[in-house]
């Protein structure tokens, strides 16, 4: 075995315990965790190790580690922990912490650690599209039949926020390759057979199915809520880029109630919905604390609670004439709208990007769970 | 000096029971010894060998019995059980149910009611690894020495085959319960131990195959008096066994099921594994364990044990049992945390080492106050809580808590607490 010299992090520990994992001094290293784990290989198998990582505070390993990103939160490992230590609860804390380590700049994911910040992180947003109403010289609400195009010019808005995207693109990528160099600086580099773009296709095809969450046993309702929420939210991103296609190629907008685009929003949106309810309701009903959810992790549940509802409530007030209040929460939608774009490198959003990378690198390395 | 001689109720016959009963009757106390089952012993009278001498239970019991046989102060109720306690230290009022046994003083044992017997019942004796009929001897060294029937499974009176049979006048289908009470100047409870159920352990799947055992119905298998007469045959087809499991902390220190340490589990497997080494030099064996809890002296066993060939300590908690329904084998799951790598072990045989649970745990009882596990941690006064009941130990360890408990009682007589 290697040799190495172990850095303990205590802050780092004291971080961990509260973001969530304040239970992982618990753990006695029994490594029940780490067999009853669907998604757990056979080789140096986690969470058992993580936990251990933890309690040493070697920061340094475990923000590069893979394994943390194959845990899709079943729960499998906490109910059977016999110490309460609640492995799928430090692993959540340990994900969030990785997040925040890799994302640039850093301050923006501090402000997503407590609800101290949410004054600057709408304010943010709120300046932004006030100055945008101010720039186009719109900065007041129109008169006559509800077109919100009246207020923010369709320029206005594809020209700014597609800038702002792009941007925060740039920025979860910067993230997303420093963690692919630290995995591959600290776990080693991939040697198996599969190349980069084979495991990312068998990764996208997984993630499409959702295969890897369904090993899981203990929290099957999650499975199906995740599924919801996913392809919600692909039906609503395909949908906003072929409104976008259809304003700027035919300036064919807004679409009526029969277009199939405007029926594939409305499906969209209807199983975004129900998908994120039942993931609220779960985490209400969640007997720990810790499984009810920290900050890190409602913010983003709400924020995208905030996006459907709003996209609902300013759909429906154009149809029936709503007036001023139509274009108030037009505003308050696009306030939503760009927490969850601009923000996503810091948020839990970027969860996608690190699992899939993660995923990938499994792929690569042999580590993926085969199970027959 | 001049010691003021008692009335005494003792309740659970176990090895812990026995110890105070006799010593406080050699004293010149009267002493009445309660016990639930048809014969004293115990847990005890069920193991093979006491760790760390290798040596039998049998041994201690059979002097223990010869003590109480030779001393008309102790009183032996069997298939009783305390229903009530009245009454301060030095004048307590004890009342004992009695079930019928149905077979009177007259049984020389003789056998030849379970030959007429047609029914069957698992053996308690033997957890269930063999069978006797509905009228039986409790086991070999049975005592008292006498017959019981169960009535759960006789058929009664319409059957009528043994009363037939015995040729003593010994059976009584018409017995009665019956209730007692006793005076009594302190009260010692020694109620005893039950193994966790292992099927709470949804994980390891015990019950589902037939070459999981536990620990208890180990030393069963390596026991002369047992249903294999002392050859480690595995039960689903009676194969000596030559790879052999050791699944430690089946139950005990977690959080779900018992979360304390069951204090003698690590050193009676180190125990069964010579049971196995000495019945087959070849076999294979392996530990599973988190910590090996070898206390104190007992170290020099786990370095006495680990001279064997062929013992494997695996440091890891088996999280996964499963059968391989062709042979019947049993696959062990474990993460070893020294290699960090999944290791699954296909053995003939795994033994869970299932932990000490106290006997009335779950249960309202008369008998004082249970902790949360429902071990009794402290009695009115005048009561006294001795062996497994009160904490898990050893036999060494409830002998002696039993003398010093005798003590503390004989300080009660005439209301001196």
């Amino acid at each position: 075995m290697k040799q190495s010299t172990l850095n303990p992090d205590i802050v780092f520990i004291r971080d961990v315990i509260r973001s969530g994992g304040d239970s992982v001094k618990k753990c006695y290293q029994c490594a029940t965790c780490s067999v009853v784990c669907n998604n757990s290989p056979d080789e140096n198998p986690f969470p058992r190790k993580e936990m251990i990582w933890t309690q040493w505070g070697l920061k340094d390993r475990l923000v590069n580690d893979p394994d943390i990103w194959l845990c899709h939160q079943c729960d499998d490992c906490s109910v059977y922990c016999p110490r309460e230590a609640k492995p799928m609860e430090v692993l959540a804390a340990l994900r969030k912490m990785t997040i925040a380590h890799h994302a640039v700049p850093g301050f923006f994911a501090k402000m997503f650690k407590s609800a101290g910040y949410l004054p600057i992180l709408f304010g943010i947003p709120v300046v932004f599209l006030l100055f945008v109403l101010f720039v186009s010289g719109h900065l007041n609400i129109p008169d006559g039949e509800v077109l919100y195009s009246k207020m923010f010019s369709h320029m206005a808005i594809n020209i700014s926020f597609t800038a702002m995207f792009f941007l925060a693109c740039g920025m979860a990528f910067i993230g997303g390759k420093n963690f692919w160099n630290g995995m591959k600086a600290d776990f080693g580099e991939p040697k198996g057979e599969t190349s980069f773009i084979g495991a990312c296709i068998k990764v996208s095809k997984q993630i499409m199915l959702h295969s890897k969450f369904k090993e899981c046993d203990a929290n099957k309702s999650r499975f199906t809520s995740h599924l919801l929420v996913f392809w919600g939210f692909i039906g609503l991103l395909v949908v906003t880029a072929l409104a976008v296609v259809s304003i700027v190629l035919y300036h064919y907008y807004p679409l009526p109630q029969t277009n199939l685009i405007k029926i594939l929003g409305n499906v969209s949106a209807i199983a975004f919905f129900v998908g994120l309810t039942i993931m609220m309701l779960n985490r209400l009903s969640s007997k720990t604390s810790q499984s009810r959810g920290t900050f890190f992790d409602w913010v983003f549940l709400l924020d995208l609670y905030g996006v459907v509802l709003t996209g609902i409530a300013v759909e429906y007030l154009r149809v029936f004439n709503g007036g001023a209040i139509a274009y108030i929460m037009y505003f308050i939608h696009l306030v939503f709208v760009f927490f969850l774009l601009v923000y996503f490198p810091y948020s839990k959003f970027i969860h996608f990007a690190y699992r899939f990378l993660a995923m990938v690198y499994a792929v690569m390395t042999g580590r993926e769970v085969v199970r027959t | 000096m001049n010691i003021k001689k008692g009335e005494f109720v003792v309740v659970g016959g176990g090895i812990s029971g026995i110890a105070a009963a006799v010593e406080i009757a050699e004293f010149g106390n009267k002493v009445t010894l309660i016990e639930k089952e048809a014969s004293l012993g115990g847990r005890v009278s069920k193991m093979s060998l006491y760790f760390p001498k290798l040596c039998p239970p049998y041994c201690g019991l059979e002097i223990y019995f010869k003590r109480i046989r030779s001393n008309p102060n102790i009183q032996i109720m069997t298939l009783s059980e305390v229903a009530n306690i009245s009454g301060t230290p030095g004048n307590f009022t004890v009342t004992v149910r009695q079930s019928p046994r149905y077979v009177n003083a007259k049984c020389t044992g003789c056998n030849d009611c379970v030959s007429a017997c047609p029914v069957e019942r698992p053996s308690d004796f033997d957890y269930s690894l063999s069978k006797t009929k509905a009228v039986y001897l409790p086991h070999e060294l049975s005592f008292p020495y006498r017959y019981v029937i169960d009535d759960k499974t006789c058929p009664g009176a319409e059957c009528g085959k043994c009363i037939l049979a015995c040729k003593y006048d010994a059976i009584d289908l018409g017995m009665k319960a019956e209730s007692v009470e006793l005076k009594a100047d302190a009260v010692i409870v020694a109620t005893g131990w039950k193994p966790y159920d292992a099927q709470k352990l949804t994980n390891l799947n015990y019950g589902k195959m037939s070459n999981l055992i536990t620990n208890v119905m180990m030393e069963r298998l390596a026991a002369p008096n047992g249903p294999t007469k002392g050859e480690i045959l595995r039960p689903s087809d009676n194969k000596k066994v030559e790879r052999v499991a050791f699944v430690q902390c089946a139950g005990s220190r977690d959080e779900n099921h018992l979360p304390y340490c069951s204090a003698v589990c690590c050193t009676a497997s180190l125990k069964q594994v010579s049971y196995v080494k000495e019945f087959n030099k070849e076999a294979q064996v392996s530990v599973f364990y988190i910590d090996l809890r070898v206390m104190g002296r007992n170290e020099d066993f786990l370095t006495k044990i680990k001279q064997h060939d062929g013992l494997k300590f695996v440091k890891g908690k088996v999280a996964r049992i499963t059968e391989d329904p062709d042979t019947k084998d049993v696959w062990v799951e474990a993460e070893d945390i020294l290699s960090g790598a999944k290791h699954r072990e296909r053995f003939d045989m795994a033994v869970l080492a299932t932990g000490i649970e106290p006997s009335l745990s779950g249960e309202k009882t008369c008998l004082g106050e249970q902790d949360k596990y429902g071990f009794f941690g402290s009695g009115k006064d005048g009561i006294f809580h001795i062996g497994c009941c009160h904490t898990p130990s050893d036999v060494s360890a409830c002998v002696k808590l039993a003398n010093g408990a005798v003590l503390k009682a004989m300080q009660c007589v005439g209301g001196r607490a």
